[in-house]
């Protein structure tokens, strides 16, 4: 890391040439450093009739919104096809959830995505799914393929609970990861456990949490029904778009200029520091499925 | 984990409006809370943190209650704890309160509490509110606030915004500055932050006490050596964004005025904010 000091006011000056770039690079003042090679991109789903009165989500639909999710990422018509693309019989397949006790992944996506792994010919013997256990599960131990899924949430201390983040737990020593609020942690994406083998990032966008109060930093106030998907094959790209939503319910809701606290400054780090992928959208792909009203973005 | 008999264990009521103590109590100290809080540890231990104290309640065919009291050893540190996500003033319990979707959180002396439900119905709200009330009245006495807010300017002042730290993260948290601490804010620094006036873009104030006048004046040498390196003997800098920056002390107070629409709005909040005050 260099000895130069970044401030509020480089941040202004670099986004005078990044224009609507706005809050966004708010957190992170270094330079967006330029990604070679095509756009990334990634895929918003929504369907205005995914939650049900209860809040949970209609299997159906959600098993429709991640085929036509992964078809289009993948440029396929047949989601089938799609899927075999991304995972090949000989595969043995970590699924990283979460299971944030307040807002976790829905079981019923785990579900979903394991069996479009088993469609795509990966037996079930070879298909894991794990948040805390990546470290001790028989199939993470020798995975050649990972599926990284969450949900989109604001953080105490990383600002947002990113699917960058979701790997912490392949770290023996996570808290080791918690410096200058977590601005590393695309660090763990070069472990060899997990270098290269994430096939597909899913952020669950059903009910993102804008905002944390309270000891457990949840509170059913600051959910909204988005019901959404982000999916993409660069993790930076699906975060970054995630952030830009969660900035726009905030200024939304809180109706002034209100960027995430702490600033998530590990998803930009991700692509200025780490070259994991790119965050900036001008060079994110971003495409649009479904109900588009109120998609803030 | 159980240990006993600390002295919040007290505190907790056995029942409120139906809603039973079950399971074990659990007590964490220190570095302990990281096995309690997922990733929000932190905001505790910086402000340092002595224990906290947990217990769950239920009631049948009705969502479950956990309330968590953190002695935070000083009231200062309690209050700090609160404001760092309050959004509305309420005085509902203890010395400030916030009640929103079956969470209720306050503060009193040197306790920061939350009492959170994992619904709402009209019950659980009941049982909220009264087990507030009950806490909030068995702690016997108010303690004070940080002296540093009284440096606040009153005019246009948004009470909800103020926010009391002593670790520079929390000033990135709600105002970015800078990548590195270049206001030197630690443990030995009181350091409030404020907003100014409603709309979108709102002024905003920072006031630091630090533990003498040379500590004070390094840290301003740093702030202006990377912030306003083009300020060139003038007290305030319009930036990239068209708004006013303006940096002033007296003593051990540093106060930075940033988002400024007005030069003399800008100075006029530091004058404001460095009055004597004896």
């Amino acid at each position: 890391m260099s000895d130069t000091v970044h401030t509020r006011r480089d941040f202004l000056k670099n986004a005078a040439a990044t224009a609507g770039a706005g809050a966004l690079y708010l957190a992170s003042p270094e330079d967006l450093a330029p990604q070679a090679g095509v756009k990334s991109r990634v895929v918003l789903i929504r369907n205005r009739g995914l939650l049900d009165a209860a809040g949970s989500p209609r299997k159906e639909v959600m098993r429709q919104m991640l085929d036509e999710a992964v078809a289009s990422l993948m440029n396929e018509k047949d989601p089938l096809k799609a899927w075999q693309r991304l995972f090949k019989p000989s595969d043995a397949v970590g699924i990283k959830t979460n299971e944030w006790n307040y807002l976790r992944t829905p079981l019923e996506l785990e579900t979903a995505i394991r069996a479009r792994i088993m469609d795509a010919g990966v037996r079930t013997s070879n298909i894991g799914i794990t948040d805390r256990d990546v470290r001790g599960d028989d199939v993470f131990g020798r995975t050649t393929a990972l599926v990284n899924v969450r949900p989109m949430r604001t953080h105490h201390w990383a600002g947002v609970g990113s699917l960058i983040k979701n790997y912490i737990v392949f770290s023996r020593l996570p808290f080791t990861y918690h410096g200058d609020s977590c601005a590393d942690l695309a660090k763990i994406w070069e472990f060899p456990e997990v270098k290269g083998k994430t096939r597909l990032n899913i952020l669950v966008m059903f009910t993102p949490l804008f905002h944390g109060t309270g000891p457990h930093h949840f509170n059913r106030k600051y959910v909204w029904s988005y019901q959404g998907l982000l999916v993409g094959t660069d993790p930076v790209a699906v975060d970054s778009t995630g952030v830009r939503i969660l900035l726009a319910k905030r200024r939304e809701f809180f109706r002034e200029e209100r960027p995430l606290n702490p600033p998530p400054k590990h998803v930009f780090l991700a692509d200025t520091r780490h070259h994991l992928g790119t965050a900036d959208p001008n060079k994110i792909d971003l495409v649009r499925l479904g109900w588009k009203e109120g998609s803030l973005i | 984990m159980t240990q006993k008999n600390p002295e919040a264990s007290r505190l907790a009521p056995a029942e409120s409006n139906g809603w039973k103590a079950a399971a074990e109590d659990r007590l964490f100290q220190g570095r302990q809370l990281y096995e309690y809080i997922d990733g929000g540890a932190e905001l505790y231990i910086s402000y340092g943190f002595k224990y906290l104290f947990s217990r769950t309640y239920t009631r049948p065919g009705q969502p479950g209650i956990t309330l968590d009291l953190f002695d935070m050893g000083r009231s200062q540190d309690a209050f700090g704890v609160f404001s760092q996500s309050r959004e509305k003033i309420e005085r509902d319990a203890g010395q400030g309160s916030e009640y929103a979707a079956g969470q209720m959180i306050f503060w009193k002396d040197r306790y920061y509490i939350s009492i959170m439900g994992q619904g709402e119905t009209v019950e659980l709200k009941k049982a909220v509110f009264e087990m507030a009330g009950k806490i909030s009245n068995d702690i016997p006495g108010e303690g004070p606030l940080p002296t540093i807010i009284e440096r606040l300017p009153g005019k246009d002042l948004v009470p909800e915004s103020v926010r009391y730290f002593h670790h520079y993260v929390w000033l990135n948290s709600h105002y970015y500055i800078a990548d590195r601490n270049i206001l030197r804010i630690n443990k030995k620094t009181d350091a409030i932050l404020a907003k100014y006036g409603r709309g979108m873009k709102r002024t905003v104030l920072l006031v630091v006490e630090y533990a003498d006048e040379k500590e004070m004046e390094l840290a301003r040498a740093d702030f202006m050596k990377h912030f306003l390196p083009d300020a060139a003997g003038r007290r305030a800098v319009r930036i990239e964004d068209g708004t006013w920056t303006a940096c002033g002390s007296r003593g051990r107070h540093l106060a930075v005025v940033f988002s400024a629409t007005a030069e003399a709005k800008a100075l006029r909040l530091i004058d404001d904010a460095l009055m004597d005050r004896k």
